[in-house]
């Protein structure tokens, strides 16, 4: 019973901690949707998908967002027709490369900068690998969960319209193909398409802000739903794991990069805060392991892969968590030997 | 990936029981009523209760058993926000209802969860949080993440590492700030100490020795990290369960335990406290 409880209180210090950085996300990729036109944003990424995975993840320093914030912008950018690439490179680069999370880390690790340059590094690498491999497969649909895959059907067909008549004209007019599919006509792109023809990104009336609002309230209802999810898990594993069992784990170099992978995974701690949290274990760990929890950690934990699970499918989930796993291992393994 | 592929299936389950419709229902009260009708309200609900569930634990305290301080703010604004988000949603239904006209069925963009699952989630954790206050961790936690005298580097340590405080007037926290800063236990030999903190009862240690300890928080409460000194008894431990808070008065020594030489107070008094109201350190 009084183990529930325990539980029960680190579930909802996990929420309350993280749900304000949700709703910051939120908020600010709803914004996006408003203020900045995707098409144009979307249209200037590369094509090339090495150099599109890496400016995907270099993209996560317009928005200070850790990973619970990063899930609704990321599939945002999917579903406006970003390439694969972009979009993966910005899920797993994002909440590592942004101002806030670079100057915490930094405020933490004073003492050895090196942390932070080669944490900036490894997790750039890592996103822009993923993304690069992720975009030979050409068409994120098949990816996606299903009912986030209808969404961008509409996009894809409007921007393969685009791209063969090549005129800049039709960029404006991609309304009257939603008009015609037989669905009901989706909110994003109500809102987009009053964004395009009036073609003033910064105007706001009153049928704008509803449309805001609707945005905001499924966006917090649905990714609020999945972080409930996670949390919970995350906290039960918490309670039923005794974190020792992870720590006496690992001493030597591999065994803990290792255990610091699995603590990062458990912990689900949030980006913005985990370089003093893994300051606590300085001491006791090498500074390889340390490096393995603060690059793996923002890209997969347990409450990240709840909300992941609303972009994707669960088996491309275990791809990207296998091969960041893997990444993170070879590279931080590599700075132990090096360094 | 068992864990997701349980969760997987707790899906597919979910879905089973609450099957999409299919078409018209032939009931007087229709999932399409449901959908337009009653699902805004239940987005209301569940918006509002979250809201005022942070602004409950801002202005009752228990904020600081969930997080760190510095958050406070932030989890007010939340709160506020949220609280307002559902007042502009209050607005916009009543004003269609006046209206009469019914809203157009809401674009469906659920990805995994069917309508209405992922609000009454929300739902429940924001009436379970405003019906059962959070609980202090106590000694079950403190053992199971194991307690030491180490000290996990918190942002204050940086700006509140002093030795300039008397020792009398030094609380666990600055002793344990002060001995990371110079580790050699007999340094603070004779020095008197006055601290309060939560009974732990190790097994390996004597009987007549208790822990006193107190948690510290980086970031949130699931980061807590014990910290704690030993404490030499004048009797066995027995007389204070674990979980109980001692204000401790004694001196320090330095004593053998398991093989290593440790700081340890010597009590020559106890006195059992309530919990304060900021039962952590940060």
């Amino acid at each position: 019973m009084s183990q529930l409880y325990n539980a029960f209180t680190l579930f909802l210090s996990l929420l309350v901690e993280a749900i304000p950085f949700l709703l910051l996300g939120v908020l600010l990729s709803s914004a996006l949707l408003f203020f900045v036109d995707e098409r144009q944003l979307i249209s200037k990424m590369p094509r090339n998908p090495l150099l599109g995975s890496f400016v995907g993840s270099c993209v996560g320093f317009l928005f200070p967002v850790c990973e619970c914030g990063n899930v609704p912008v990321a599939r945002r950018l999917l579903t406006q027709g970003a390439p694969t690439s972009v979009a993966i490179g910005f899920l797993l680069a994002a909440p590592t490369i942004n101002p806030i999370v670079i100057w915490a880390t930094w405020v933490a690790f004073r003492d050895q900068p090196e942390i932070v340059v080669f944490r900036i590094i490894f997790s750039l690498f890592i996103a822009t690998t993923i993304g690069w491999i992720f975009s030979f497969q050409k068409d994120p649909r098949p990816l996606m969960q299903t009912e986030l895959a209808k969404r961008v059907i509409n996009r894809l067909t409007a921007s393969s319209n685009r791209d063969s008549e090549n005129t800049p004209a039709l960029l404006r007019s991609g309304t009257f193909l939603l008009a015609k599919s037989g669905t009901p006509v989706l909110m994003e792109e109500q809102a987009l398409a009053a964004t395009l023809t009036k073609n003033k990104p910064k105007t706001f009336d009153r049928n704008k802000l509803r449309l805001f609002l609707d945005t905001v309230i499924q966006e917090v209802r649905e990714l609020g739903g999945m972080l409930v999810l996670g949390s919970a898990i995350a906290a039960s594993i918490q309670v039923l794991a005794p974190r020792e069992l992870i720590l006496n784990w690992g001493q030597d170099p591999i065994t803990s990069i290792l255990a610091m992978m699995v603590l990062a995974a458990v912990v689900s701690i949030c980006s913005t805060v985990d370089a003093f949290f893994v300051l606590a274990f300085s001491s006791a760990f090498t500074t390889g392991s340390l490096l393995a929890f603060l690059v793996f950690g923002p890209m997969i934990d347990i409450k990240a892969i709840g909300l992941m699970l609303s972009i994707f499918k669960p088996r491309i989930i275990i791809y990207l968590f296998a091969i960041a796993a893997q990444l993170t291992f070879v590279l931080t393994l590599s700075y132990s030997y090096f360094f | 990936m068992k864990k997701l592929e349980q969760l997987k299936q707790f899906i597919l389950r979910l879905k089973q029981k609450n099957p999409r419709p299919q078409g018209k229902s032939k009931k007087a009260f229709s999932f399409k009523d449901f959908y337009t009708k009653i699902l805004p309200w239940f987005d209301v609900f569940a918006l509002l209760n979250w809201g005022l569930l942070m602004v409950k634990y801002r202005f009752t305290g228990q904020l600081q058993l969930l997080i760190h301080p510095n958050y406070f703010t932030l989890v007010l604004i939340t709160g506020i926000v949220l609280i307002a988000l559902s007042g502009i949603r209050t607005w916009q239904l009543l004003k269609q209802l006046r209206r009469g006209g019914s809203r157009e069925p809401e674009v469906r963009h659920i990805t995994i969860f069917p309508p209405g699952v992922a609000t009454a989630l929300l739902a429940i954790a924001a009436i379970a949080g405003l019906i059962v206050p959070p609980k202090v961790l106590a000694s079950d936690t403190a053992l199971q993440r194991g307690i030491t005298e180490s000290l996990p580097f918190t942002r204050t340590q940086v700006q509140s590492f002093t030795s300039r405080i008397k020792p009398e007037d030094r609380s666990l926290m600055d002793w344990i700030r002060t001995l990371n800063a110079y580790p050699e236990p007999d340094a603070y030999t004779d020095l008197p100490a006055n601290v309060t903190g939560f009974v732990v009862h190790i097994d390996s240690l004597p009987e007549d020795y208790l822990m006193i300890s107190r948690f510290v928080i980086t970031c949130c409460a699931v980061d807590a990290y014990p910290v704690g000194l030993p404490v030499k008894l004048p009797s066995t431990r027995d007389q204070f369960p674990p979980d109980t808070w001692l204000k401790i008065e004694g001196v320090m020594t330095t004593e053998e335990l398991n093989g290593e030489r440790r700081l340890v107070i010597n009590a020559i008094d106890a006195n059992k406290i309530d919990t304060p109201s900021n039962p952590y350190e940060f």
